[in-house]
């Protein structure tokens, strides 16, 4: 009998290995693996080419004196302190705005959502014409108002903030469908109890559905300012980095020294300092959130 | 009572399906003040999309009007065949199917395997194992992408459609995502099934799969949506034309044709409408799995 | 305070479904009115039609002195304790309180005051500083009465609050309801489904099936003299027997029984509470009934079985319950007997009925008859 049930667990631990180990396989090699070699590199000096060789912290130390890598994180700073409040607000309000049941919000859900699955190399080409500064739909219709005309991508101050608008328009669908879930997740018995209260409109909102949709924003706030550092597609198409160096963000300026330059041991390094950034950012807006955020049951 | 009451209401926020709101609110059905909110922000998402298309529908003069002229006086159809000549978008195309669709499977069936081996198989190790493939999924990828690049090219792999497709067949974020599915499956089907005489494996795909229709649709959805639109890696790993997957086709193509706008735009119509009426017909699942990809967090 | 009135209120549902038909009601100042029913009989949404949460297809609604037709629930002055409570979760148990004198601007010490009288009526005083998910089911039941309470509203109104707690719980919890109207004389309007809880705490209950009010009454004369079947079977615990019967020549007969009554010559039903029947009656009417089960239960014993008679529905019936395959001609009947000789199945024990106990009905209208 003992020998049957031994016979059973070992048949569970082949099965599970069995199950799980493609994915296993390819995750390890395909992503354990490089996470390691990626810090090994950091310590070493390669072109991709020739064997690396060690150098022990050299690369870190060099990123203090590098002014490219400075004006990458302060680009990625100002960036992510824009684009997150942006699209996490406006997504609140649009999702607020699409929470109704009148005629046709099928179709101003789907407008809103559509952006969201636009590539980012699609938008970026869509952006390029429409911020054109000489023949661009922007200028034209900020001239109506009396704004205007502004080089947006070819404007070294404005073309961070154009992108911030571009990447604003192509993801707020994100944070909208994720918002909208939560206010239909809200129980309705708690807005009628908030109504026969005597609270109204703009106080059920603010003592209701806002501390209720605390969760979520926290979750949208540390997702999107993840992503917001992690800017690499639209940039590379839209400007380059440029004009000059105004809107190289740290992908950007790593893919261009590891694939381009062939310093890929100090992208390594980069590539981890961007990593212990996010990491403790994240770290802190989930303290932050934490007092803040009331969790119900 | 429903098993995946997140979902749904995801599912409801993506089609469209409206909430029971209070009764009064109905007397303003035909004219809601909403609209006046509503259309403002769907002109505002729609309206590069649609600029888009006009501009690729238009002469290169026309294209350099100012102000921009909104209905071209001929509609330049012969831009978009002029677009198949000058490029192989076709190529392009094919490529980035093939390239999808096998990832998307892959990860259909690897990640069933593996996570169903986390999710209900007791087998040493698969706590350890668990938590490393959890980490991989909180390292981004800039950390990743040179080690991955060696090692794909040491597979001999690169420029072909097997760098792109290789790494990418059983990612952890699948594995995590069916495992925690699969846990919220009543367990006594399965344990009466293996009474009845089904095999683990039979379990799985005779059991298990058939219950798991909307979170293998939302995994292939996001699936689809990351593969489709992936860049960075492509522009890493592919150099020559005719390996290209349709966003480094048309970021070289945007390259190329700068001053084409007319071109230009007319290649990113192609390149968008094939996702975008997909999205247009499944539009719940691609919610739901936007939203997912989210709510992992 | 507030007596409340419905006036000839329909309430159709955009699917068609009609909830309420034509249903008038009076609620006295300071009463304790159940209504009382099947689910689906329209109760809970007579409810939220007074709680200003829906509105009447046709019909109107007076509350007090006002009618409340377009009038929203806030300024309603009502107060409402859901079924699943609806506690704001991310409050304290004070602030939950005080929320709602909060929004109507109530001055500070006053919302102190009310919050302590309250919080000391009910219990609450060690939860104060608690979340909804920190407090037991019974508990998080008092909150949200006390944060009706705290309002001092004109009616108030209850949406099966007791349901979700366990039986033990609820005892308890029907006799805390009654203390607090007695103390406070608040008009209550409450809905249930449980009828042993309609009879313990209305002043009157409202009987309802399918939209329409069955009888309006005291609880005592609504089991005394039920208006119809739906109401003898429903009201009562066990339920009613009912027995076709035949009357003519001034007599009725159903299955074994025989019963001098005269009400004309037509089919009736006759319906015979459990609790009503005597054993081995020295005169009277008087039938067999042989014993399937026995369920003793201390000082009572309930016996089911099956005498000679057909059987009448009356509409109450739970859906659950499994049709008995009967012989022809045999009709089930249950009987409350005393715990002396303990009958076993299988035996056969003679039942009498006195004749002023018996209900009789039409058995082609279900109208009470006499």
């Amino acid at each position: 009998m003992a020998i049957g049930v031994r016979r059973a667990l070992r048949s569970d631990h082949v099965a599970g290995w069995a199950f799980a180990f493609p994915a296993v396989a390819l995750i390890v090699v395909f992503g354990l693996v490089p996470i390691v070699w990626s810090a090994v590199l950091s310590f070493q000096k390669s072109n991709l080419l020739a064997p690396p060789e060690w150098v022990g912290l050299a690369n870190y130390r060099a990123f203090t004196k590098d002014p490219f890598f400075k004006e990458s994180m302060i680009h990625a700073a100002i960036y992510t302190a824009l684009f997150v409040p942006l699209s996490v607000t406006l997504g609140l309000l649009v999702a607020v705005a699409l929470n109704r049941r009148i005629r046709g919000i099928r179709w101003y859900r789907t407008a809103v959502f559509v952006p969201v699955v636009v590539s980012t190399i699609a938008t970026a080409i869509v952006f390029l014409w429409v911020f054109d500064p000489h023949f661009g739909l922007a200028n034209w219709l900020l001239g109506k108002v009396g704004l205007g005309p502004f080089g947006f991508f070819e404007s070294p101050d404005g073309a961070l903030y154009s992108v911030v608008a571009m990447t604003v328009w192509g993801w707020i669908g994100f944070d909208v469908i994720i918002f909208l879930a939560a206010l239909q997740g809200i129980p309705p018995e708690l807005v009628e109890a908030a109504e026969i209260d005597g609270a109204r409109t703009w106080g059920i909102f603010r003592n209701v559905t806002l501390p209720l949709l605390g969760p979520v924003t926290l979750f949208l706030v540390v997702w999107s300012s993840i992503n917001a550092l992690h800017l690499f597609d639209e940039v590379f198409l839209a400007t380059n980095g440029g004009p000059g160096t105004s809107t190289l963000v740290p992908v950007l300026y790593l893919y261009k020294l590891a694939f381009l330059q062939g310093i890929a041991g100090y992208a390594a390094a980069i590539a981890y300092v961007l990593f212990a950034a996010i990491l403790v950012l994240t770290v802190v807006q989930l303290l932050i959130g934490k007092r803040m955020v009331h969790y119900a049951s | 009572m429903s098993q995946t009451p997140v979902l749904d209401a995801l599912t409801r926020a993506g089609t469209g399906v409206p909430e029971p709101e209070p009764e009064r609110v109905r007397h303003r059905f035909l004219f809601s003040p909403w609209h006046l909110v509503l259309i403002p922000v769907a002109v505002t998402m729609i309206l590069p999309l649609v600029w888009m298309v006009v501009t690729s529908l238009q002469t290169l003069d026309e294209t350099r009007h100012y102000p921009p002229t909104f209905w071209p006086s001929s509609l330049e159809f012969g831009n978009y065949s002029e677009v198949l000549t000058q490029a192989p978008f076709g190529r392009w195309f094919v490529n980035s199917l093939i390239v999808t669709v096998l990832v998307v499977l892959g990860n259909l069936l690897f990640c069933s395997l593996a996570g169903y081996a986390f999710a209900r198989i007791r087998f040493f190790g698969r706590e350890v194992v668990f938590v490393l493939l959890l980490i991989t999924l909180m390292v981004p990828f800039q950390v990743i992408i040179i080690p991955e690049f060696l090692i794909v090219r040491s597979l001999g792999l690169i420029d072909s459609l097997g760098a792109l497709i290789l790494p990418n067949l059983a990612g952890a974020f699948g594995v995590f995502m069916l495992r925690q599915f699969f846990r919220t499956l009543p367990i006594e089907l399965e344990e009466a099934a293996r009474i009845d005489g089904c095999t683990r494996l039979g379990v799985l795909f005779k059991i298990v799969l058939p219950l798991s229709g909307p979170a293998l649709a939302t995994l292939a959805v996001i699936t689809f949506l990351w593969t489709w639109n992936d860049f960075l890696w492509p522009l890493i790993t592919i150099y020559s034309p005719e390996h290209m997957t349709l966003q480094l086709g048309l970021a070289t193509f945007q390259g190329a044709h700068q001053t084409n706008t007319n071109l230009l735009m007319a290649a990113n119509v192609m390149t968008v409408l094939p996702v975008l009426l997909l999205f247009l017909f499944a539009q719940r699942y691609f919610v739901r799995g936007i939203a997912t990809s989210g709510l992992k967090g | 305070m507030a007596d409340v009135e419905l006036t000839r209120v329909t309430k159709r549902f955009p699917n068609g479904h009609v909830a309420l038909d034509d249903l008038s009601l009076e609620v006295e100042d300071g009463e304790f009115l159940i209504l009382v029913g099947p689910s689906g009989c329209g109760k809970t949404t007579a409810l939220r039609l007074i709680a200003g949460l829906e509105r009447c297809t046709t019909g109107s609604i007076r509350i007090g002195d006002r009618i409340v037709d377009d009038v929203s629930p806030r300024d309603r002055d009502i107060a409402m304790v859901f079924q699943n409570y609806a506690l704001y979760p991310h409050m304290t148990v004070r602030r939950n309180l005080a929320f709602g004198l909060k929004q109507r601007h109530t001055p500070k010490p006053e919302i102190e005051r009310r919050v302590r009288e309250v919080s000391a009526i009910l219990g609450l005083d060690e939860l104060l500083t608690r979340r909804p998910a920190q407090l037991s089911g019974g508990q998080r039941q008092r909150v949200a009465m006390g944060r009706s309470l705290v309002r001092e509203p004109a009616v108030f109104l209850l949406d099966e609050p007791l349901s979700n707690l366990d039986a033990k719980l609820r005892v308890q919890m029907r006799a805390e309801l009654k203390r607090i109207h007695q103390r406070l004389g608040i008009t209550t309007i409450y809905v249930t489904h449980d009828q042993v809880e309609a009879m313990t705490l209305g002043d009157r209950i409202v009987v309802m099936s399918a939209g329409c009010v069955q009888q309006i009454g005291r609880p005592q004369d609504v089991y005394r003299r039920p208006a119809n079947l739906f109401v003898a079977g429903f009201i009562g615990s066990p339920a009613m027997n009912l027995l076709r019967g035949t009357a003519s020549d001034g007599r009725i007969t159903a299955g074994e029984l025989v019963l001098d009554l005269a009400v004309g010559d037509r089919e009736v039903a006759i319906g015979i509470r459990p609790e009503s029947v005597v054993r081995d009656p020295a005169e009277g009417p008087a039938f067999d009934l042989d014993v399937e089960v026995v369920e003793p239960l201390g000082e009572q014993i309930v016996v089911h079985g099956t005498v000679a008679g057909t059987p009448v529905e009356s509409g109450a019936e739970e859906e659950t319950e499994i049709p008995l395959a009967l012989e022809d001609r045999r009709a089930p009947v249950t009987a409350v007997l005393g715990p002396a000789a303990e009958p076993v199945p299988g035996d056969r024990v003679r039942l009498g009925i006195a004749p002023e106990k018996v209900h009789v009905f039409d058995l082609a209208s279900g109208e009470a008859i006499g």
